[in-house]
């Protein structure tokens, strides 16, 4: 998992070492450190540092491990990161109310139909489209691909998916 | 060794050319000196314990289309010759029943429990009944080679047994039917429906006048299910695998594919225990967009990572390489 996390420490030489030797110990492999001198305030300078680390519990460790060495962990929190899913999609996909199928996937927490492409060659014939799901995290892939299949199971829509986990 | 074809069909014709142009480098390479002591088709059975005439076989099969005006053949059937003609080898090539399996189902099993190798090219009854087949050939100690029933020429079984037998495979994914391949090559470089490119592809002699085994995906579902038992362990049979075929992909849907990078292909995906055919989008420059009527298949696996294998997957000569490499890999462990 990705962890962003805002600190502050004292600004005195060997601080910086003192919040880091933490989560190198506990297997994290940092990403970025933001050191913000313009913003020091009351002697202590604000930090930005993200991180990866294999679990929660080892996060927990860590910022257990800060605390103890009196680093003042202000702000946690996981970076989702952003994937997007493509799918192609032909059958009545208008007449069954497009606007029930985006807003069915948009229910689930953390999916949004990003964009739509339609092609209808005829009002008689099936249409197309090209949908753009946006997810946050891997695990949603798998939900919206399922709701998905649910909805073209119901509406007798055909869908055409991505490769594996909607890798591009 | 003394070799018996059932089946002499486009395949088993492809088996004669194959050994007429081979035989002496075979002799040479190996020390194999193949005998070829029956050939059974519908109509009968041509027999000759010291080696049929091929060539004599191949003509007949142009002249009358039946192997019963080979001379003096006779009015039996294949199971008969498997039963009544010493052979070491019995090379299956009837055509794929995904229904019943037969009648290459009862030539295989006759074979097994009289003791005979079997070589084949028939999918149905492994697509069916893969495990059954296991272990009638397991009882009689023989062998049993089929790697001309995934991928045509392409080597899978062989390079996942033989070159990656320390790797567990995770998953394996490819585009298994030539057929397809091609009418969704041609809807995607020309922009036509599939209706057009479909009856271009049969006019051509790509696709059959009854195109629905390929089209459907029964064919490459067919294959996947025996990729699934024979490598990763599985015991599955064509009832067990998710499949759509490509009757609806509409030329929009290519085209708005094609827009954002990607091709639509019809793949064949053995993961997590599930088996799935179906038309996917596959980004232009993946290992997995093959053009025309070529076959890829991709393994992923433990240690080795991936890797892609691309060639013909189908063909009267093109696949009877996959039967010749079985029939000396058989060859190899008896000497």
């Amino acid at each position: 998992m990705k962890v962003s996390l805002d600190m502050v420490l004292k600004d005195i030489p060997g601080q910086l070492v003192k919040a880091l030797e933490p989560i190198s110990e506990y297997g994290g492999n940092i990403i970025s450190i933001v050191h913000l001198r313009e913003a020091i305030k009351g002697g202590r300078v604000p930090v930005h540092i993200t991180f990866e680390v294999k679990d929660p519990d080892r996060l927990n460790k860590i910022v257990n491990e800060l605390e103890k060495r009196d680093i003042w962990v202000s702000k946690l929190g996981e970076v989702k990161r952003k994937e997007k899913i493509v799918v192609v999609i032909t059958g009545h996909i208008v007449d069954t109310d497009l606007r029930d199928t985006i807003d069915r996937l948009n229910e689930i927490e953390g999916v949004m139909v990003a964009d739509v492409a339609l092609a209808m060659p005829d009002p008689e014939k099936e249409s197309s489209a090209r949908m753009e799901i946006e997810v946050s995290g891997h695990a949603k892939v798998k939900k919206a691909l399922e709701r998905l299949e649910e909805i073209a199971e119901e509406k007798d829509l055909f869908i055409i998916k991505s490769l594996w986990g909607g890798r591009q | 060794m003394k070799v018996q074809l059932v089946g002499f069909g486009n395949i088993g014709q492809g088996f004669a050319q194959v050994l007429l142009k081979k035989t002496r480098s075979l002799r040479e390479r190996y020390g194999i000196d193949l005998q070829v002591v029956s050939i059974s088709d519908i109509s009968g059975t041509a027999i000759d314990e010291k080696g049929l005439n091929l060539q004599k076989a191949l003509a007949t099969m142009e002249k009358t289309g039946k192997i019963i005006d080979y001379p003096g053949a006779k009015k039996i059937s294949g199971l008969e010759a498997i039963e009544e003609v010493p052979a070491d080898v019995v090379v299956e090539a009837t055509p794929s029943n995904i229904e019943t399996g037969e009648p290459g189902m009862s030539h295989m099993l006759k074979a097994f429990e009289i003791g005979k190798h079997v070589v084949t090219s028939n999918k149905g009854p492994l697509a069916l009944s893969f495990k059954k087949l296991k272990e009638a050939a397991s009882k009689t100690g023989v062998e049993f080679k089929y790697e001309a029933t995934a991928g045509g020429a392409m080597p899978i079984i062989n390079l996942a047994r033989e070159c990656l037998s320390g790797d567990d495979i995770i998953a394996i994914e490819g585009i298994l039917n030539g057929t397809t391949n091609y009418i969704l090559t041609g809807m995607h470089r020309k922009e036509s429906p599939f209706d057009i490119v479909l009856r271009e592809s049969q006019e051509l002699g790509i696709a059959e006048a009854d195109p629905s085994y390929d089209i459907d995906g029964i064919d490459t579902a067919s294959k996947l299910v025996i990729l699934a038992n024979a490598l990763m362990g599985m015991d599955v049979s064509y009832k067990d695998v998710r499949v759509k075929g490509i009757r609806r992909v509409t030329l929009e849907a290519v085209k708005l594919a094609k827009e954002e990078g990607y091709v639509i292909k019809l793949i064949g995906e053995v993961r997590n225990s599930r088996l799935e055919v179906s038309p996917r989008l596959v980004p232009v420059n993946h290992p997995l967009n093959v053009d025309g009527a070529l076959n890829v298949a991709m393994f992923e696996t433990d240690i080795a990572g991936e890797i892609t294998i691309v060639g013909k997957g189908a063909g009267a000569i093109e696949t009877n390489s996959a039967l010749l490499s079985d029939i000396i890999s058989i060859w190899r462990k008896r000497s």
